[in-house]
């Protein structure tokens, strides 16, 4: 991880990656996040991944473009994406703002994002309905 | 009357000159005093001119300071610098009208009263100290300018610099004070000293944008002033979210600007926040308002989405002179 552990970590939990923002991130930092879980992705063969925004006190216009692409490359990548602790504030910001994130998945906190990923990667794995990368 | 005089003035002329001096008001005086009383009369006279010469040199110094106050810091045995100095205060008097100076020498220099001065100039002590300040205000820039030797470059550098010099935030406001210096690297620098002046404002943060960074650390100063006045959480995020949008916008497209943020009391609390540019302008406003539009890889939404959040928002531009965004945050009271 060329990010640094100060302001965002990736970690490896089975199958999935659980990737925490620490503190706000300014728009590089956001992108360089982003080539960083994409990568893992693909390393670690992660067939889910749980981004953790709770630190987050602003997702703005940029943020949240950002995170619906990651979810959207890491689909393309085979991987299931859930956004989870999305302060109340900020999502009154966001819906305020007028963002549309509706094509993301999200939960609550950790704990609930684990279990939608258990309950819906297993199945994806049966059904083997994920497109496969092009590399 | 010599041996009094020069018993408490060491300096030989300035001893002549008072020797004179009360002669002239003892010679004046004959008439009415008795005879035999002219020799006590001519010894406390001559004590008073001494006093009153002490007295104005004491005034003099105490008031040199109001006249001068933006001397750069001592530095001992520059004689050169100073002489600069000199030059560059007479300079900037001789700026002033007759009636500026004279009014602004009677007060500073020989002590005059505002209300001795009224009298003589048929108004009021109010209307003269007002006078006072702005003759100041404009001696301060006079007196910077000539220090630099130079003249402003354009006919708008001189009131901006006067208004900011005189500290009256509504006439900085009117003649657009902060765009200006944005502009005007003369003035940015000319203003420097004159922006220490007057109460430290600490319901304002002013925030330069340049990169990326800046964005985080102009919400983060939007936030940090907002949270003295109160603001929900909510609004603190709503606030955080729309200043982080302008600032983009600034980074983007126009490459350089500021972001200041200030607190309102009236004619309600609130908090303001001003962003503005020297980028190219915005050429299609209405177009730049409506959702979905963007020239860049974003969702579209920094103007309009801004807007929806704030309370009040106005928007400025011009093409080849750039953009100015003021939008306003009321606190929900109760």
């Amino acid at each position: 991880m060329t990010t640094g552990p100060a302001l965002v970590s990736i970690l490896r939990q089975g199958s999935y990656l659980i990737a925490s923002i620490h503190t706000a991130l300014d728009d590089s930092q956001m992108i360089r996040f982003q080539h960083d879980l994409i990568e893992q992705i693909g390393r670690h063969r992660s067939r889910g991944v749980i981004i953790d925004v709770a630190a987050l006190d602003v997702v703005d216009s940029f943020g949240s473009r950002t995170l619906r692409n990651i979810a959207e490359m890491a689909r393309l990548r085979g991987a299931l994406t859930v956004i989870v602790g999305i302060q109340p504030d900020v999502a009154f910001a966001m819906v305020a703002l007028g963002m549309g994130t509706g094509s993301v998945y999200t939960a609550l906190d950790l704990e609930e994002g684990l279990a939608y990923l258990d309950s819906r990667v297993s199945k994806k794995v049966l059904g083997g309905t994920v497109i496969d990368p092009p590399q | 009357m010599r041996r009094i005089v020069s018993a408490r003035v060491a300096d030989r002329t300035t001893a002549d000159d008072l020797v004179q001096e009360t002669l002239v008001r003892v010679l004046a005086a004959t008439a009415r005093v008795e005879p035999g009383m002219l020799e006590p009369y001519a010894i406390v006279t001559a004590r008073n001119v001494v006093a009153s010469m002490w007295q104005e040199r004491d005034r003099h110094r105490r008031n040199q300071h109001r006249v001068v106050d933006l001397r750069a810091p001592e530095d001992p045995g520059t004689d050169l610098l100073a002489r600069e100095e000199r030059t560059a205060i007479a300079r900037a008097l001789e700026r002033l009208s007759e009636r500026e100076r004279q009014t602004l020498l009677a007060h500073e220099v020989s002590g005059q009263d505002t209300r001795s001065l009224a009298a003589e100039l048929g108004t009021t002590a109010g209307a003269v100290a007002a006078q006072l300040n702005r003759t100041r205000a404009r001696l301060r820039v006079e007196y910077l300018l000539a220090l630099e030797r130079t003249e402003p470059p354009t006919d708008r550098c001189r009131p901006v610099l006067l208004a900011l010099s005189s500290g009256d935030r509504r006439r900085q406001r009117e003649v657009d004070a902060g765009r200006h210096l944005l502009e005007c690297d003369p003035c940015a620098r000319l203003s420097e000293p004159l922006m220490g002046r007057g109460q430290q404002r600490d319901d304002l943060t002013r925030i330069p944008i340049h990169r990326d960074g800046d964005i985080v650390a102009a919400r983060q100063g939007a936030r940090d002033l907002a949270t003295r006045l109160r603001f929900s959480r909510t609004d603190l995020t709503v606030i955080s979210t729309a200043v982080s949008e302008v600032a983009r916008n600034i980074v983007r497209f126009a490459g350089a600007g500021e972001i200041v943020v200030e607190l309102l009391e009236a004619p309600r609390r609130g908090i303001r926040v001003t962003a503005r540019d020297t980028g190219p302008g915005i050429p299609d406003l209405e177009q730049a308002l409506t959702d979905g539009y963007s020239t860049y890889h974003g969702l579209g939404l920094g103007l309009p989405g801004a807007r929806r959040l704030m309370d009040e928002f106005a928007i400025v531009s011009e093409a080849g002179r750039g953009t100015t965004v003021t939008m306003t945050k009321w606190r929900q009271e109760g």
